[in-house]
């Protein structure tokens, strides 16, 4: 018996002492997007760390989960990069407001020895992720990179295993680019795809990062500041001008000048004009409810969507994204009076 | 002729050891597979021991005992806040399952071994033993995720709750039966009540088996990443209780995953971490089940 009460005396110590633990007064909680989500915790614990009072914390599940959990009241807000469907949207009673918060360019990135600059045409990259293009030393792409030494290594394609706003832009722009594709797998947070051998899922941009790291021979689609902290090679794509463009700040905001946001914030940007664009870029939205009842945690959120468009913007392009243009910051700016 | 022949027609038993005989043969071969087998049994511990030693142990200094987890752009960090949300979600989960399990145990063993309540009772801990831990994340994250309208420690400490309560359960049942029926005669002989006997000799007699069943429970809570995934999902922060809680097991799960340097050595060193918390819980609950024989 004796041992008995002592642990259970342990253990209500515990239970007393650690509670105690606790700082901030207002706890905004969100989940969602993993595409944005290096840059989203360097702004929420410098915004935390800023600001006493109030803690934001930021888990990167995937848009998919996030819109999830966002329908299911169980986050104070969401982050997704295919924005939310009408449908998705309706199922949430409060209202939604969208706002997108930055964007970022999709990059295929992949893992070859020996080869750092890669060049890939349009139908070419689309044939890979058609399963047409299976061998790394395939004519077609041995004739777009000429003095490259490519090896005679299988192709595998890694995939996103979970429901995913980057797979959504993805497999959006690989279907504004190629008919077969549109024909043949459509566009979604999640794809069939046609492979049928060759393929690796796997959950996140970090784990896909992760995946294409450890696997030779692999390519895959994330975000350009996860290649770029992975330290993986990232491919020149050709858009819609017929111009290779090596992904980057400068050709991100040329791709991102062709869109305008219209009303209610969404907007894809699928296939680019312009010679300079990078032809995969995409506005990543933070998905907020239109009434809150705590007023206190609607005046964080003003604070906090103030700090990420302003201040924010700042680092965006260190952390590998694209800062969004000031006309757009207006408008979020604007859009975000919705919240109340 | 040979002596072996006149063993055979004598029909004596030849009590010389021949190690070419089938039957010495067979012998040698079984033995040295059983003793290979026990070698290779511990094979996989201490090599995964061995590799966080080597991985682990590289980026284990005292400030990540500390710290707060780090972002993807930054170098250092620690795990301070998961070691810290470990420790309360398990506790949480014990000061649950404990008292819940030993209760349902005394009934098991004492009161009504052979009722159809306890039967089904037993049934249902020997199911619940075998329930993939994630069902008791989904479970917990239905009935107190969604009822308080957030993810939290407490909805953490209930999911891992559900995992130790048929282990404490169980174990406690067998080590309440393993006292000698003549101790508790000898304390009905004596007078005492059934709650007294109960108290005074089942339970302390019991003790040492209860404390390991509790001490594997809490083992197994402390490595389980799934329940945690639904109920306490992660944070950057200290633990608050009422709101999403780091821990290790989900700190490893997110960051070995993660193709950023910093987070893969962390994920590591948090690995060593927690193997070290065990071991020492197993080493523990070893002591003390020694000490009171």
């Amino acid at each position: 018996m004796k041992y008995l009460s002592k642990l259970m005396a342990m253990l209500m110590l515990m239970a007393l002492v650690f509670p105690a633990v606790s700082f901030a007064d207002v706890s905004l909680v969100g989940s969602g997007a993993s595409f944005p989500a290096p840059l989203y915790t360097t702004w929420f614990k410098t915004f935390s760390r800023e600001n006493s009072g109030v803690q934001v914390s930021y888990q990167s599940k995937g848009s998919g989960a996030g819109i999830r959990d966002f329908q299911n009241h169980v986050v104070d807000f969401g982050a997704s990069d295919a924005a939310m469907t009408p449908e998705e949207i309706s199922k949430v009673a409060e209202g939604v407001q969208l706002l997108p918060m930055t964007a970022g360019e999709i990059v295929l990135t992949y893992n070859l020895e020996g080869v750092s600059d890669l060049k890939l045409p349009r139908d070419v990259y689309a044939g890979i992720f058609l399963g047409q293009i299976t061998k790394w030393d395939d004519p077609a792409i041995v004739k777009a990179n000429p003095g490259v030494k490519l090896p005679s290594e299988n192709i595998v394609v890694v995939a996103r295993a979970d429901s995913s706003g980057t797979n959504f832009n993805f497999t959006q722009h690989l279907c504004a680019i190629s008919k077969t594709f549109k024909d043949k797998v459509g566009f979604g947070k999640t794809v069939e795809w046609p492979l049928s051998q060759n393929l690796i899922k796997a959950p996140k941009n970090d784990g896909v990062a992760a995946a294409i790291k450890q696997t030779p021979g692999a390519i895959g689609y994330v975000e350009f500041g996860y290649a770029q902290m992975a330290k993986l090679p990232m491919a020149s794509l050709q858009n819609k001008a017929g111009k290779f463009v090596a992904p980057g700040l400068k050709s991100g905001q040329a791709a991102l000048a062709n869109a305008v946001l219209p009303e209610n914030m969404i907007v894809f940007i699928t296939d680019p004009d312009g010679d300079g664009s990078y032809p995969m870029v995409t506005y990543t939205w933070m998905l907020f409810y239109k009434t809150y009842q705590d007023k206190e945690k609607v005046e964080w959120i003003h604070k906090l969507i103030d700090y990420c468009l302003y201040k924010g913007q700042a680092i965006s392009d260190k952390a590998g994204y694209i800062p969004m243009p000031e006309t757009v910051v207006k408008k979020v700016a604007a859009a975000a009076k919705n919240i109340k | 002729m040979t002596a072996r022949q006149v063993d055979n027609e004598l029909r004596k038993p030849s009590f010389e050891k021949n190690p070419y005989e089938r039957r010495a043969l067979q012998s040698y071969v079984l033995s040295t597979l059983t003793v290979g087998m026990a070698i290779l049994a511990c094979f996989p511990l201490f090599s995964v021991i061995l590799m966080l030693l080597y991985r682990g142990g590289q980026r284990l200094a005292l400030t990540v005992f500390y710290s707060l987890p780090p972002t993807a752009f930054e170098d250092g960090g620690g795990f301070g806040n998961a070691i810290l949300g470990t420790l309360f979600m398990v506790g949480l989960a014990g000061l649950i399952s404990i008292p819940f399990g030993i209760l349902a145990a005394i009934f098991l063993a004492e009161l009504g071994p052979h009722r159809k309540l306890s039967q089904a009772a037993r049934f249902c801990a020997k199911t619940l033993t075998g329930l993939p831990s994630i069902l008791a994340g989904v479970f917990a994250y239905a009935s107190v995720v969604l009822v308080m309208g957030h993810y939290s420690a407490w909805a953490g400490g209930i999911a891992l709750s559900l995992l130790m309560i048929p282990i404490v359960m169980l174990t406690a049942e067998e080590a309440i039966k393993m006292v000698p029926r003549g101790m508790k005669e000898a304390a009905y002989g004596m007078g005492c009540t059934p709650a007294q006997a109960m108290m005074k000799v089942s339970l302390p007699v019991a003790m040492p088996g209860i404390i390991t069943g509790v001490f594997l429970a809490v083992a197994r809570a402390a490595g389980e990443t799934a329940p945690l995934l639904f109920t306490a999902l992660f944070s950057d922060y200290w633990l608050e209780v009422n709101q999403p809680t780091a821990s290790l097991a989900v700190l490893i799960y997110n960051y070995s995953g993660s193709p950023f340097a910093n987070l893969i050595e962390l994920a590591w060193s948090a690995s060593l971490v927690l193997v070290l918390l065990v071991l020492v819980l197993n080493i523990a609950s070893r002591l003390i089940g020694q000490r009171n024989k």
